[in-house]
C-alpha cells in the first residue's frame, strides 16, 4: 500500500471513528475552514440532484460553519431529534485514491452505517467522494459529497447517520 | 341486521361541548386500525385529494404517479393539453403502469405481459390477442373527478363531491398568495425527498398548523441560527430568519371551513426573504393587503385531508400518504416562482434545507416530537387530547387581518398558540366518518 493510500485511508477511517465516538470537535478539525459538505437528494429513482446551488439537497453546507451549526445543535441537548442520541457504527471500505495533484487529493469510499435508536436497528449505505488538501503536512478534508442511497428517509438524519 | 339504529361509535371520539368550554379528541383516533380503515374509505376515497402541481406534468405524455388514500393513480398530460388521471394498475393483472414516479410516455406499455394503452387510457394493444376481443372493455379506469386550482391538481375517486372551487372555499385566497408570486407561474425545484413517519396522518395535519410548538421544538433552531449569524456569516438573503420563533410577534390561526386550517406569524426581517426582490412588482400588481400578507406574514396552510402549503422560511408543498394508523409517507417539494433570480432561488433552497427536511435542523425535531405523540397515544389510561387553548378569545368570522385580505374564516383567534382552528378539522373529520 502506498503511503498516500495509507494516509487517505486513515483519514477516512478516523472521520468515521470520531463520529461513532461522538468526538465532534476533533471530527470538525478534519475539515478545512472552506470545506464543502454536500448530500444531494434524489431527483428521481436513478439520479441525484447535481447542481447543489440551484437544486434541492438533503444537506449542503458551504463551509465548516455549517458543520459547527450541527454540532452546536447536538451539544445543546435541546434538539428533540438528538436526545437521546442514536448510536452509530460506520464501516468504511473500498477506499480508492482517484487523483493526486500537488497538495490536492481526491478519493472515493463506501460506507455501511448501522444505526440503533428509537426505531431499533437500521442499516444504510453511503458513497463518499472526498477532496483533500495537505495543510501543514497533514491531509484535511476540503469537500465531502455523500450519496446516501436511501430516498425514503426513515427517522431524522444528521451528520452522524450518513 | 335487525334494522335497529346503531349509533356510530365514532361520534363519541370527539367531545365537542363548546357551551361548556370543552373540545377534546379521544387518542384512539391516532392508533385504532378500524378507525383508520374508515378514514381511508370515508375520507381519502370520498374527497378531493391533492395529486401534483401542473408543473410536474407540463408536456404531452408527462405522467405523475401518486396515491389517493392507498390506491395508486397517475396523472397524464393529454395531447390536447388537458389532464386525465387513471387508476395506476394494468387492466389485465394489475401491474403498475408507470415505471417511474414521474416520467414521459405517450403510450404506456405494461411491462408484465405487454398490453398497451394510449395517453387517453384506451387499451390499444393486447399481445397475442385472441379473436373477438373487445379491447375497449380493458380501457384504463379514469378517476371520478379531476380539477385544478392555481396549478394545484386535485382528484377524487368519488363523483359525489362539491366543485373543487367550493371545496377549497376560504383556502383559495391563501393559495392565491402563492400563485401570484410569479407572473410566469410556479415550478417544482428538482429534488423531492420522501420521509416515512411512525405516526398517524392527523398528527402531521395538526403539526403543520401548530404555532404553539414553535417556541419550544424550534428554540434550538433559532439558537443555532443566532449563533451562526453572531459569527458574522450568512448575511442578506442567506440569513434564515429566526426572530419569529422566539415568540412575541403578531400571529393568528384560522379554521377555514371544510377541515382546512391555517396559521401565520409576522416576519421580523422580511427583507431576507427570497420574495423580497419582487416587492416593487408585487406592489404594482396586487392589493396592499396581498402584498403585506405575502411579504410580512409567514404562512402555513393545511388543505383537508392530505396537503400543506408552507410559505415560511421557504416555500413548500408537503403531501402525506396514510399507510396505517401509525404510519405515513410524506413527500416534500420546494415550489418556487419561475423566473426568480439565482440568488433568490439559492436562498430559498438553503432555507428549505436548513429547516424543512428530516436531514435539516427543524423538521427533524418535528418528526421526533410527532413520533413521541404517537407512542404516547397508546396510553389509553389517559384518553383525551384537549384542544381548548384560546376558548375565551374566539372570533366568529374574520379578524381584521382576514378582512383586509378578504377571506371569511368561520372561526379564528389572533394567536397561533391557540388550538381553536383544530375544532374545524375534527368536526369535518367526524362529519365524514359519520356518513354511511
Ligand atoms: S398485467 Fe399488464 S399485461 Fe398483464
Ligand atoms: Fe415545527
Amino acid at each position: 500500500m502506498s503511503d498516500l493510500q495509507k494516509e487517505v485511508t486513515n483519514l477516512i477511517y478516523r472521520e468515521s471513528t470520531l463520529l461513532d465516538r461522538r468526538e465532534w470537535d476533533d471530527w470538525i478539525d478534519l475539515y478545512t475552514e472552506d470545506a464543502i459538505y454536500w448530500v444531494p437528494s434524489w431527483a428521481n429513482e436513478e439520479e441525484t440532484t447535481d447542481d447543489p446551488e440551484l437544486q434541492l439537497n438533503l444537506i449542503y453546507l458551504r463551509n465548516r460553519g455549517g458543520l459547527e451549526d450541527r454540532v452546536f445543535r447536538i451539544e445543546s441537548r435541546d434538539s428533540y431529534a438528538s436526545v437521546p442520541l442514536d448510536r452509530t457504527v460506520h464501516v468504511v471500505g473500498n477506499v480508492l485514491v482517484e487523483n493526486e495533484n500537488g497538495d490536492e487529493v481526491e478519493a472515493t469510499a463506501n460506507c455501511i452505517i448501522h444505526t440503533y435508536g428509537k426505531k431499533g436497528g437500521l442499516t444504510r449505505g453511503s458513497l463518499y467522494d472526498f477532496s483533500m488538501r495537505r495543510v501543514d503536512g497533514e491531509l484535511r478534508i476540503t469537500r465531502k459529497k455523500i450519496t446516501f442511497i436511501d430516498d425514503r428517509l426513515e427517522g431524522p438524519i444528521d451528520v452522524y447517520h450518513l | 341486521m335487525d334494522g335497529s339504529i346503531v349509533e356510530n361509535p365514532v361520534s363519541a371520539l370527539v367531545d365537542d361541548r363548546m357551551d361548556e368550554g370543552m373540545f377534546r379528541v379521544d387518542r384512539s383516533v391516532y392508533t385504532d386500525e378500524d378507525i383508520f380503515e374508515q378514514e381511508i374509505a370515508k375520507i381519502f376515497e370520498k374527497s378531493w385529494i391533492f395529486l401534483c402541481h401542473e408543473n410536474q406534468v407540463e408536456k404531452h405524455g408527462d405522467y405523475f404517479w401518486t396515491e389517493i388514500g392507498r390506491q395508486p393513480v397517475f396523472v397524464h398530460r393529454q395531447d390536447d393539453g388537458s389532464l386525465k388521471c387513471f387508476i395506476n394498475a394494468c387492466s389485465h393483472r394489475a401491474a403498475i403502469l408507470t415505471p417511474f414516479r414521474q416520467g414521459n410516455a405517450k403510450t404506456l406499455t405494461c411491462r408484465f405481459h405487454g398490453w398497451s394503452y394510449k395517453c387517453d387510457g384506451a387499451c390499444i394493444g393486447i399481445k397475442n390477442e385472441e379473436p373477438d376481443t373487445d379491447k375497449s372493455t380493458f380501457d384504463l379506469r379514469e378517476i371520478a373527478r379531476l380539477d385544478s386550482y392555481g396549478g394545484f391538481v386535485f382528484g377524487s375517486l368519488s363523483a359525489d363531491v362539491p366543485s373543487l372551487d367550493d371545496w377549497l372555499g376560504e383556502a383559495k385566497s391563501w393559495i392565491d398568495l402563492m400563485v401570484v408570486q410569479s407572473t410566469e407561474g410556479l415550478e417544482v425545484v428538482p429534488g423531492s425527498p420522501i420521509y416515512a413517519i411512525d405516526g398517524n396522518w392527523k398528527f402531521q395535519a395538526e403539526n403543520s398548523v401548530d404555532g404553539y410548538h414553535v417556541s419550544t421544538v424550534h428554540r434550538v433552531f433559532a439558537n443555532t441560527i443566532a449563533a451562526r449569524e453572531g459569527k458574522g456569516e450568512y448575511t442578506g438573503i442567506k440569513k434564515t430568519e429566526a426572530g419569529r420563533m422566539a415568540g412575541g410577534v403578531p400571529t393568528g390561526s384560522y379554521d377555514l371551513g371544510n377541515g382546512h386550517m391555517a396559521v401565520w406569524a409576522q416576519h421580523t426581517t422580511p427583507e431576507v426573504r427570497p420574495i423580497w426582490e419582487q416587492k416593487e412588482r408585487l406592489e404594482r400588481d396586487l392589493t396592499p393587503a396581498q402584498v403585506d400578507w405575502i411579504l410580512n406574514k409567514g404562512r402555513n396552510l393545511y388543505i383537508f385531508p392530505n396537503v400543506m402549503l408552507m410559505d415560511n422560511p421557504s416555500t413548500q408543498i408537503r403531501v402525506m400518504k396514510p399507510i396505517s394508523a401509525s404510519r405515513m409517507d410524506v413527500s416534500v417539494y420546494c415550489i418556487a416562482p419561475k423566473g426568480e433570480s439565482d440568488t433568490a432561488r439559492a436562498g430559498r433552497l438553503r432555507k428549505f434545507e436548513d429547516f424543512y427536511l428530516t436531514a435539516g435542523m427543524a423538521t427533524s425535531d418535528d418528526l421526533a416530537a410527532l413520533e413521541d405523540t404517537q407512542e404516547g397515544s397508546l396510553a389509553t389510561g389517559a384518553k383525551w387530547n384537549e384542544f381548548t387553548r384560546g376558548m375565551d378569545s374566539i372570533i366568529y368570522g374574520p379578524d381584521k387581518e382576514a378582512a383586509a385580505l378578504g377571506f371569511n374564516p368561520p372561526v379564528c383567534t389572533e394567536n397561533w398558540d391557540h388550538e381553536i382552528h383544530y375544532h374545524g378539522f375534527y368536526r369535518q373529520w367526524l362529519k365524514m366518518l359519520e356518513e354511511n
